[in-house]
């Protein structure tokens, strides 16, 4: 290792960036000089350094957008926070972050969002689970009065009536009127239409009665 | 005679009162800077626009805490570094993530007798850029950081610290390595543009 003057060449490598960079003072400056001059070594060194600054070049200026302030500034007042990068939350994270599925969603349509839209989001949410609730209920309500109660459609209390008592049955059913037609092939679906949407209580004593 | 434009304090005085034009200006006079600044990181200029933009509401969602002890430029180029570093990690770009700390590396790869030389005269501007641009991407984010400060945005070594937080020697020594790994990045994807 060479020794010039008051600066050997590992301090003088050490210090040749900030001397580049214009960061050495002139006293810290002035013995690299003289080093530098006697030394070819760390010249080459120092000149090194200067061609990797010439790799730091500017690309090209990107265009900002025309509107680019006015837009900034009008969601700025408009209580925008900016917090675009935080993985969306629909709990509120405090008074200094005030994140939201809005902001995060509007980072690519660039349509507005402000705190009034948060608030309107959370109330159309809360309207939508509301309504839900509501419509559940009320088709388990409608679910128990179709299903009918009691025995009176049980499967082998049919199975007592003959095929003769069934017919007197609907012909009972279908009134005198019924009793005129000779054709009994015509009557099951009027019966059937009978035992379902007729008057259901009547229908578990007829099996055992005469008419 | 032409008005003197306000400067930067009367500016964000104005704009904590509800000026919104005094902010507007704020934004006009650094927008350029602040969109050169994150190109460095992203070149997707979707991106560098939302970025810059976050930095600006952040700013201004904390400009009652801005206490004048630094330039508003610094102020809020801190703000624009923490939202890009924020917006890398979150799109899980950031190449800082490796095991090594950076700034505890072995003698072995401080600056080594490797030499380049500069760019080729015949070389277009545009051409450079994507080089480099290319091997800062692949440097650790604290070393690539203070590279774009220093080199791009031409920041003294006390402005650099006052953004990150850090001592001037703790930059200095920081650009050295930072300035080191550059090199070998580069003569290791370009060994064309090693000193012969």
């Amino acid at each position: 290792m060479n020794d010039h003057h008051d600066m050997n060449c590992q301090e003088a490598r050490e210090r040749i960036p900030s001397y580049l960079d214009g960061e050495l003072s002139e006293t810290a400056a002035a013995p690299l000089r003289r080093h530098l001059m006697d030394c070819q070594p760390c010249r080459a060194s120092a000149q090194s350094d200067k061609n990797l600054k010439r790799w730091f070049v500017e690309p090209k200026a990107m265009a900002v957008p025309r509107d680019f302030s006015a837009r900034v500034a009008r969601r700025a007042f408009a209580g925008d926070t900016g917090e675009r990068f935080s993985p969306p939350s629909l709990v509120p994270a405090g008074a200094g972050a005030a994140p939201s599925l809005v902001a995060v969603a509007d980072a690519r349509t660039k349509a507005p969002a402000s705190r009034s839209d948060e608030r309107h989001l959370r109330f159309v949410l809360l309207l939508t689970a509301a309504a839900a609730l509501v419509l559940l209920m009320l088709s388990l309500s409608i679910r128990s009065l179709a299903v009918p109660g009691g025995t009176e459609l049980k499967a082998d209390s049919r199975h007592t009536m003959t095929a003769d008592e069934a017919l007197q049955h609907l012909d009972q059913l279908n009134g005198p009127a019924a009793n005129t037609t000779p054709a009994h092939g015509s009557t099951p679906a009027s019966g059937a239409e009978g035992t379902t949407s007729g008057t259901p209580a009547k229908t578990p004593a007829a099996p055992g009665k005469k008419p | 005679m032409e008005p003197q434009p306000a400067d930067d304090t009367c500016l964000v005085q104005e704009t904590l009162a509800g000026n919104q034009a005094s902010f507007q200006l704020l934004v006009e006079r650094y927008q350029s800077r602040l969109f050169a600044l994150v190109r460095h990181y992203t070149r997707n200029p979707v991106e560098v626009e939302d970025v810059v933009q976050e930095t600006f509401l952040k700013a201004y969602h904390r400009l009652d805490s801005f206490q004048h002890q630094s330039s508003f430029y610094t102020w809020i180029y801190r703000i624009a570094v923490n939202t890009v570093l924020d917006f890398q990690k979150k799109r899980g770009r950031s190449p800082v993530q490796s095991v090594e700390d950076p700034e505890l590396l072995p003698n072995s790869s401080q600056p080594s007798g490797s030499r380049i030389v500069s760019p080729d005269a015949r070389m277009e501007r545009e051409e450079i850029a994507k080089i480099t641009h290319e091997v800062l991407e692949s440097m650790p984010e604290i070393f690539r950081t203070v590279l774009v400060m220093r080199e791009f945005e031409d920041m003294a070594y006390q402005d650099i610290a006052d953004v990150l937080g850090i001592s001037i020697g703790t930059v200095e020594s920081r650009l050295f390595r930072a300035r080191a790994r550059f090199k070998e990045k580069l003569l290791q994807r370009h060994p064309e543009f090693g000193e012969q």
